[in-house]
């Protein structure tokens, strides 16, 4: 039974690690202006590869719309998202297959497979509505629902397979609190971040000559709720880390560490979010506020199950 | 995975993202280079019409600003409207922009007297000589429609609904779907681009 629970927990880190890759490309098709790289969907200018060339474009298709590195950039995002796809399916399928009174497994792991089929069909709304920006919100918060799914499936199957692990910690009540009361706030971050970008494309497509700062006034008040929230985050994200790292007994090198690089994490995000308004919203920074904004929440989900699973109440 | 392998894990994903920053700098830089790579398909040719308030626009009066042309006519039912709508919502957008004009051509002189383009003008919020509407004889505008921009047609009716990009000089630089916001999205990159570059 063992070799078959590390089989999945293989499957399902490998299915994490790629989601959270395709959340990047994903991030690096928007920044690079290559969401209508392919103006059709499923397919790309009517070809399963996309065309090299304007000639091989199809008579009914606009040749304007064609951008030789524009298509690419959008079609490996559609081949990576299959990719992703058929891991979370072979990841459900596994846990259908070996691990069907692990309900804890199973349950999200064929939600996940159901979630990313949606995500898929999703993605084609995304280009039918010409990157409409609430469709666009939609397609990420499902990403970061997926990613969410894998990390617990990932995480409690390695619980499964190696129960001994962290038998002698103890953790106080108060640090699962902390670290949930962070994720809310994370959350709350992440919807007021892309308000932000909303009201700056909508912005741009109003006022096509202005910079990148001189759009970002157009966000405010809520650019500067996000901006000194994200700094009251960071505060807290320290004081939780502190907390964590003093008060738990025989923390396991996962609470340990994972207090740490949430730690580092939040100040590379607010490193991130200066250089963004300093430099006028480069692309590669923004592209990385949304990434390293994924992985933060990512930590917290790892560092609130770990937390969870051996919580004293009276700690 | 082992947790006391974390330290590996750790080094090993720090290096990932790091190759991927190098790789996301690339792209976003292609991306971009992509973009401002805009064709030349040619030199529009001479023509002299009259604007909606009589007065001379050929040519010469392409020459240092950047031109969104399309033709229509006052009567049409079909595209034009749609066009006109679009083309005014450029016009507001780049009301900050003084050297980007917009020109649209009558294909039906006959119906299209100048008031009747006073009044389509008016209608479509023209407040200034940034969008103008010519008229012309209708061989002469067929001849820059057909030969001129190669845009094809039967006249008045089968006109092109493309809007054509003209540059500073005068040369083309690109043909777009009047009624398609995805087309017109592409043609603001190109016209944000020929005002960075030819500036």
């Amino acid at each position: 039974m063992r070799h078959k629970i590390k089989r999945f927990r293989r499957v399902a880190i490998v299915s994490t690690v790629v989601t959270y890759l395709l959340i990047f490309v994903g991030g690096l098709v928007r920044i690079s202006g290559a969401g209508l790289g392919c103006p059709d969907w499923p397919k790309c200018f009517g070809r399963w590869i996309p065309p090299t060339d304007a000639s091989q474009l199809p008579a009914n298709i606009d040749p304007s719309l064609f951008n030789f590195t524009l298509a690419w950039i959008e079609y490996i995002n559609r081949l990576l998202g299959m990719l992703v796809g058929l891991f979370i399916l072979a990841t459900a399928i596994l846990a259908i297959m070996y691990l069907r009174k692990q309900k804890r497994i199973l349950w999200p792991s064929v939600i996940a497979a159901i979630l990313v089929a949606y995500q898929g069909w999703q993605g084609s709304q995304v280009v039918a509505s010409n990157l409409e920006p609430l469709i666009i919100t939609i397609h990420m918060v499902l990403a970061f629902i997926i990613v969410s799914i894998m990390i617990y499936v990932s995480q409690q199957a390695y619980y499964l397979e190696n129960p001994e692990v962290g038998k002698d910690a103890q953790y106080p009540a108060i640090l699962r609190k902390w670290v949930m009361f962070l994720w809310a706030i994370a959350i709350i971050q992440v919807i007021l971040g892309t308000e932000v970008r909303s009201q700056i494309q909508i912005a741009s497509e109003h006022f096509p000559l202005l910079s990148g700062i001189q759009l970002l006034s157009f966000a405010d008040p809520i650019s500067y709720i996000h901006g000194l929230l994200g700094v009251v985050v960071a505060v807290i994200t320290w004081y939780a880390g502190n907390q964590i790292l003093k008060r738990s007994e025989n923390p396991t090198p996962l609470v340990s560490y994972g207090a740490r690089i949430m730690m580092i994490i939040i100040l590379v995000q607010i490193t991130i979010g200066g250089i963004l308004i300093g430099a006028g919203l480069p692309g590669l920074m923004r592209l990385y506020h949304l990434w390293v904004a994924s992985l933060f929440i990512g930590i917290l989900l790892l560092l609130y199950s770990a937390l969870k699973r051996k919580e004293v109440v009276n700690g | 995975m082992a947790e006391n392998k974390f330290p590996k894990v750790l080094l090993w994903s720090l290096l990932g993202v790091f190759v991927l920053a190098i790789i996301a700098a690339a792209v976003i830089s292609q991306a971009h280079k992509s973009r401002a790579d805009i064709p030349v398909y040619g030199q529009i040719p001479p023509f002299e019409f009259v604007t909606q308030n009589n007065r001379p626009f050929g040519t010469s009066n392409l020459q240092g600003k950047i031109t969104v042309l399309d033709f229509m006519f006052t009567n049409c039912q079909g595209p034009c409207p749609i066009m006109s709508g679009k083309m005014g919502r450029l016009y507001d957008q780049y009301s900050d922009a003084s050297d980007v004009q917009f020109v649209s051509i009558s294909v039906d002189p006959a119906r299209d007297s100048l008031k009747a383009l006073q009044q389509y003008a008016k209608a479509h919020g023209v407040t200034d000589n940034r969008w103008v509407f010519l008229r012309g004889p209708l061989e002469e505008v067929k001849h820059l429609s057909v030969d001129g921009l190669k845009l094809g047609g039967n006249f008045p009716m089968g006109h092109s609904t493309r809007f054509v990009l003209i540059d500073r000089k005068g040369q083309i630089r690109g043909y777009y779907t009047g009624t398609d916001d995805a087309s017109i999205d592409v043609l603001k990159t190109h016209l944000n681009q020929l005002l960075k570059t030819q500036a």
